[in-house]
């Protein structure tokens, strides 16, 4: 296969936002996603959180849709709407009945021309985001780990290293004067990607686009962080507490090369030799054969993100849990054996085809999409090669470049990045609980 | 509505005419051993789904042995009469394949899901699974260890406490009761117990298959006939149900989960099954007070008060029984707080009629939502399980538009007051007893447990 054949159109309004319509009458639905070119890693340094913290405004109320009207709307239209942010971008989506496209392109317009942000609204939605980040960091075991505890060890500049989640002084810090500036400096057409996908003519969707979003002014080219960092050149550690599990854990993550070069290709394959379910052959190793450790996953972009959907360093991470009463180091140099063989000798080749062929299906199924949320990935892709490549057609060819990279090939790139010279690794100790001293 | 609202709602753009769901043709046999298939045809990508459903689940032993069918489901992909547990995996990956097992309160599942071209093969490990598992020894006792591993991890899991007390207390001596085995209990399991769970329950009688996906469902039952044909009918086994017993008044429930900063809130009552008349009428109610996004309570306690991220409500059904239940996860200091507005909100639900425009926009919102889930080959899986495995009518999710929005305000208060019951409700609260047992006890005499599950006195 050379391409999947699924319709990409383009444009690009004066004012630059670019557009993506892909359509699919396959049902009658449609998709709204707004992709700005801002996320953790770009955020002012100083202000850690703020990038999340702003995303929450965006769901305030805008000059036409005051607070809740925005969420009501879409509610009432039959539709869904979330937003996320990641290290690279910020987005918002609306999933709805292919009837209330008009409707959600106006709300997304009104937003991105006019937010509307009171202090009474940054006070609370300060107070929520504290709940998020307690409800998925300080008050669950293993909450933030490993993606909250390896930047910071593993990199040295703010960008990369900082609390991605805020630290609460920070989060309390952030005034609405802040938030009116970020708006301004990020949130422009220029800065940012719309795709609509589903139930819609392209014609049609391109003079809504057009009529909604043209009138919107450009804005100033915003400053970007400079998130390059050379590899490390040495082996860096971190250790974390662990206030809730008794298990063990350890985070290996190694320098990833860069994105969509001839090794990161290589690359990511060799990554699903070792990670990927229970056939990959860290978890088959670690948990299944020698039963070290009690769960062994991992991946470029690990439980933050995908193999696709950032733009800047990277790691590939591989994240274990492991009972107390197995030393880490123990652990380590069983990771150690299995990575180094695949360095030695490369993965077998009807291995290599296996992982290729679940490649493809991944790929396939995040397409489609799931829970309510149909065509999610179909979206995201767009977007991100749309912000990240200039070139959201890669959606039907970036799988062929993998399909014909040798089993040699894989051991190259294995053995040229996966080093103790460009890792960082990540402990999180349990501490000792009352009643167990 | 001031003048400035008003003229901005002018602005709003008005939806389209809908354009109607077109459902894709769906295929319902009986195989002559007795299972039942389902398929429906998804052309969207070149992948299938398939989900063999055995109608017995950790229900069917909860009062003996509590667990056993999870541990079942967990065993069963670790080796068949013809592959081993690498094998199988294997597989798997060259058919771009995901393979799950689990067990829920009525249901043991193996679902699969795969490249299109691989339909096949698919259908056949899914079969030999359920047929020819052999319970290796050693790969048990590595389950067995894995299992009390994940069980020592939820007992210091916030959402997971609050659920487990949630059902103890509202299912009492019903199966229903007991969602986890303890670590003894996982123990005391023997490989003769899971192999007889296996030949008494994973039979055709009481199987249930869907396929959802990209191949032609005449050819896909063929591939089902012959995996699946000559497997023995078996006997359904039979499930005793239980009776419930009434309680009056508030119930406060107090987990105690030393130096946590963030506590666990639920309220709940019993309810009704998808089977009741009711349903769909406190599904909207439900909607209404905290199941959608801009629905009651998630406006009032998170986007005015800001006390939590994820506030919510729900009406579940399981087989034989069901419950409306709110929740949020909040800072300590307003445990109290939440709870009244979590009470207020559902009193203010059984006193006074919903307004015309907020049922019409939640009707829009659950029709619509709908429409969006049967959209992917997964959601549309997931639909079906629900229907037939509940037993529920051939053209339920074909109808389930209407049905909501037959739906009238008389109805959803009389389902708000049958159903969402705040004078008789259940009250669990998980977190750090000395941070927030005093204002549990403001809504009621405090029942307190520790982590395990035992009283603290």
């Amino acid at each position: 296969m050379t391409s999947l054949g699924i319709p990409v159109e383009t444009a690009q309004l004066a004012n630059g936002l670019r557009v993506v319509v892909s359509p699919d009458r396959s049902a009658p639905v449609v998709l709204v996603g707004v992709y700005y070119r801002i996320g953790f890693r770009l955020e002012p340094e100083g202000r850690s959180g703020f990038a999340h913290l702003f995303e929450h405004m965006m769901f305030q109320g805008s000059e036409h849709a005051g607070k809740m009207m925005h969420i009501r709307l879409v509610n009432a239209s039959g539709g869904v709407l979330n937003g996320s942010t990641a290290y690279d971008y910020t987005n918002y989506f609306e999933a709805v009945p292919s009837n209330a496209l008009d409707r959600v392109l106006w709300l997304e317009a009104d937003r991105m021309r006019a937010l509307n942000v009171t202090e009474e609204n940054l006070r609370n939605q300060r107070d929520v985001v504290k709940e998020e980040v307690r409800i998925n960091v300080l008050n669950r075991p293993y909450g933030g780990f490993p993606w909250l505890d390896l930047p910071p060890v593993a990199y040295r500049r703010w960008p990369n290293a900082h609390n991605f989640y805020g630290d609460f002084e920070d989060l309390d810090a952030a005034s609405i004067g802040d938030v009116r500036e970020f708006f301004r400096t990020y949130y422009t057409p220029r800065n940012a990607a719309l795709v609509v996908i589903g139930d819609v003519e392209p014609k049609e969707a391109f003079s809504l686009v057009e009529r909604h979003f043209a009138p919107i002014p450009a804005g100033p080219e915003p400053p970007h962080a400079d998130v390059d960092e050379p590899p490390p050149g040495e082996e860096r550690r971190g250790v974390v507490e662990e206030k809730f599990g008794n298990l063990g854990g350890i985070a290996v993550g190694y320098y990833a090369p860069e994105r969509r070069t001839d090794d990161w290709y290589a690359f990511a394959l060799a990554d699903r030799v070792l990670h990927g379910g229970r056939a990959g052959r860290v978890y088959r190793e670690l948990v299944l054969e020698q039963q070290l450790a009690v769960d062994a996953e991992g991946g470029i972009h690990y439980d933050s993100g995908d193999l696709l959907d950032y733009c800047g360093p990277m790691l590939m991470t591989t994240r274990i849990l492991h009972r107390p009463d197995i030393p880490a180091a123990k652990l380590l140099a069983a990771l150690d054996q299995v990575t180094g063989e695949l360095c030695e000798k490369g993965p077998e080749a009807d291995e290599l085809e296996q992982v290729k062929a679940k490649m493809k299906s991944d790929y396939y199924s995040a397409l489609d999409g799931g829970g309510s949320i149909p065509r999610f990935g179909r979206m995201h892709y767009l977007a991100c090669f749309s912000l990240f490549d200039g070139e959201p057609a890669l959606l039907n060819t970036i799988l062929d470049r993998f399909t014909d990279i040798s089993p040699g090939r894989v051991r190259e790139a294995a053995a040229r990045y996966i080093l103790p010279n460009n890792r960082a690794i990540v402990e999180r100790r349990p501490v000792a609980k009352r009643g167990e001293q | 509505m001031s003048a400035a609202e008003q003229a901005n709602a002018a602005l709003v753009p008005a939806l389209g005419p809908e354009r109607p769901v077109v459902w894709p043709p769906r295929t319902v046999r009986r195989l002559g051993n007795g299972m039942q298939a389902v398929l429906v045809e998804a052309h969207g990508v070149p992948r299938l789904t398939v989900e063999l459903l055995l109608r017995s689940g950790n229900a069917a032993t909860a009062l003996t042995v509590p667990g056993l069918a999870d541990m079942v489901a967990t065993t069963v992909r670790t080796g068949t009469a013809r592959r081993s547990r690498r094998q199988i995996e294997e597989d798997l990956r060259r058919m771009g394949g995901e393979l799950a097992t689990g067990a829920g309160a009525d249901s043991s599942m193996i679902a699969a899901d795969g490249l299109a071209e691989a339909a096949g093969p698919l259908a056949e490990l899914v079969a030999e699974i359920a047929r020819e598992a052999t319970f290796p020894e050693a790969e048990f006792e590595h389950e067995r260890q894995q299992a009390i591993e994940a069980l020592k991890l939820e007992r210091v899991t916030p959402g997971f406490l609050a659920n487990e007390r949630m059902r103890r207390e509202l299912f009492g001596a019903h199966p229903y009761a007991v969602i986890s085995p303890t670590i003894e209990q996982v123990e005391g399991y023997h490989l003769a117990d899971l192999r007889a769970f296996y030949t008494h329950h994973y039979v055709a009688s009481n199987a249930l298959l869907i396929a959802v996906g990209d191949f032609s469902a005449d050819r896909m039952m063929e591939h089902i006939e012959r995996a699946f044909g000559s497997w023995p009918s078996g006997e359904q086994p039979a499930f005793e149900d239980s009776l419930l017993t009434r309680w009056r008044g508030r119930r406060v429930h107090l987990v105690h989960l030393p130096e946590t900063t963030q506590a666990r809130v639920v309220v709940a009552n019993r309810a009704i099954t998808r089977q009741h008349p009711d349903w769909t009428r406190l599904a909207v109610a439900n909607a209404i007070y905290g199941g959608a996004f801009h629905s009651r309570l998630v406006a009032n306690i998170r986007e005015q008060k800001g006390y939590t991220y994820s506030p919510g409500s729900q009406a579940q059904s399981l087989r034989r029984q069901g419950w409306f239940s709110a929740q949020a996860a909040v800072r300590n200091e307003v445990v109290a707080a939440t709870l009244t507005e979590i009470f207020y909100e559902m009193d203010r639900m059984r006193s006074l009629p919903v307004g015309a425009e907020e049922l019409a926009e939640i009707q829009n919102y659950l029709t619509g939502v709908f429409s969006l889930g049967v959209a992917t080959q997964d959601g549309l899986r997931r639909q079906l399980s629900t229907v037939y495995l509940h037993e529920l009518p051939g053209d339920y999710l074909e109808t389930y538009r209407e049905r909501v929005r037959a739906v009238t305000i008389e109805q959803v208060l009389e389902a708000a007051r049958k159903w969402m019951d705040s004078a008789n409700a259940l009250v669990v609260v998980v977190g750090d007893r000395a941070q927030v047992a005093e204002q549990a006890a403001l809504f009621g005499e405090v029942n307190l447990w520790d982590a395990d599950g035992k009283r603290i006195e």
